[in-house]
């Protein structure tokens, strides 16, 4: 999976979460502070404004939610093609079942919201995978491995982003189960303890749309 | 409609708390401790001052997560994969106090006092027990977070609150292995709570108090006509 493996982060460490995090709070601060509201070393913590959420906010709702819906395709169609290889089974397969099923359900649901706003739901793209994915457990397990952090880190970057609260609200709840998902796949690789992060990290726009675009999104 | 899941985004039947006003209704009601009540009751709440509300709200909730975690760790009865996972669980609340702490000094808030909480009895006398009693606990942070999401406004706070958010969803998900509940992650929609629900779920270890978001205290005769207000259904 060389050509694929450089383009999409993977694993993050505790240290680097926490750092972002922090970073965030310290922005925050600089933020309240413009407004007003206290807080201190305004300059200082502007100079390091990051805000992953700003590289989505050009977007508006329904472009969000259109690249969003291929995303849950793009897990969808890759844990569906798990199932079938016949690569898992037993409480395995019930989990792998799981996951494809929750994929499809949020791909279904943005499709919803994407009619009701009077948006266009873009076409399912071609998918490619790279060689070997789908012929042993192993491959799979460290393909998914590195697909729910990117899914995590675009709803979790889009939601600050998002006008409509009910999109939100729906928003963080789908990025609630990709993260479940990233602990379900830690315990199918066996490790140990599988809640190994403090903080999730949201992903910019850019990292996102390089990671997937291998894979056949080009949106 | 009375509606714990949420089945399709963007749609109308999302019964969440629709207002912040709806949100701290229970804070409003609750009488001891300090709350959010005055605010509501003079309609001059801003948004900045919720979101530091809902900070706190959350401070309580992980200070609750983070105490019960470490006397767990205390106990001494924990072993194998359940002790690495509630290692982590340990590190990870205390890591979100840190943080919240952190956030709500550096907006120049106060953060709430760590209450006084009360466990069961034996609530640290087996893993099973200790298990039993985190797997209760977590599906709750998960709700808060996700009722409170909608309702916060500076775009940071809500980053931030996305990010524990998420790490809770993840236990909830470590738990269910070492439960045995197959399959581990098995919600494709978390559920958002509403305060109310999140607060009669906590409201046995707070020791009798509600939880605080370091709003002013009421004088007994404000409590007093909150209550009385809320009796004549003018709030």
């Amino acid at each position: 999976m060389s050509e694929v493996e450089s383009c999409i982060p993977l694993g993050m460490d505790r240290e680097v979460s926490r750092r972002n995090f922090l970073k965030t709070a310290a922005w925050t601060g600089a933020a309240f502070s413009a407004l007003g509201i206290g807080g201190f070393g305004v300059a200082v913590r502007r100079a390091e404004a990051q805000g992953e959420y700003k590289t989505y906010e050009g977007l508006g709702d329904a472009a969000i939610l259109q690249f969003a819906y291929q995303l849950e395709l793009l897990e969808g169609t890759f844990y569906a093609e798990g199932v079938n290889a016949g690569l898992f089974k037993d409480a395995f397969l019930e989990q792998i079942v799981a996951i494809r099923d929750h994929e499809m359900a949020h791909a279904d649901a943005i499709a919803t919201t994407l009619e009701q706003l009077g948006a266009e739901v873009p076409a399912t793209p071609q998918f490619t995978f790279p060689n070997g994915t789908f012929g042993d457990a192993a491959t799979f397990l460290e393909l998914a491995a590195t697909f729910e952090p990117v899914g995590i880190g675009a709803y979790q970057g889009a939601a600050p982003a998002l006008k409509s609260k009910n999109i939100l609200a729906s928003a963080i709840s789908i990025h609630n189960a990709e993260c479940q998902h990233r602990c379900a796949i830690n315990i199918l690789n066996l490790i140990t303890p599988p809640n190994n992060l403090a903080f999730e990290e949201a992903l910019p726009l850019q990292k996102v749309q390089e990671a997937v675009k291998p894979f056949g999104i080009t949106g | 409609m009375e509606n714990h899941t949420i089945n399709v985004p963007g749609a109308e039947e999302f019964a969440r708390p629709r207002s912040r006003r709806d949100f701290f209704k229970s804070l409003a009601v609750a009488g001891a401790g300090a709350t959010a009540a005055s605010l509501l009751l003079s309609k001059q709440a801003s948004a900045k001052t919720d979101d530091v509300d809902i900070a706190n709200f959350a401070l309580t909730l992980e200070y609750l997560e983070a105490d019960f975690y470490a006397m767990a760790l205390d106990a001494d009865v924990l072993s194998g994969d359940a002790l690495g996972v509630v290692e982590n669980l340990a590190d990870h609340e205390a890591q979100h106090v840190d943080a919240l702490k952190g956030l709500l000094d550096s907006v120049g808030a106060t953060p709430v006092e760590k209450p006084n909480f009360t466990f069961p009895t034996d609530a640290f006398s087996s893993q099973a027990s200790i298990l039993d009693l985190a797997a209760t606990f977590e599906p709750v942070g998960v709700g808060a977070y996700l009722g409170a999401a909608p309702l916060i406004s500076s775009p940071d706070i809500l980053a931030a609150a996305g990010s524990i958010a998420g790490v809770e969803g993840e236990h909830v998900v470590a738990l269910n292995w070492l439960l045995g509940i197959v399959p581990y992650a098995n919600e494709a929609f978390p559920k958002a709570m509403t305060l109310d629900e999140v607060s009669a779920a906590v409201a046995p270890f707070m020791g009798g108090k509600m939880l605080s978001t370091g709003g002013p205290k009421l004088s007994p005769e404000e409590r007093y006509r909150l209550n009385q207000a809320y009796r004549l259904g003018q709030l």
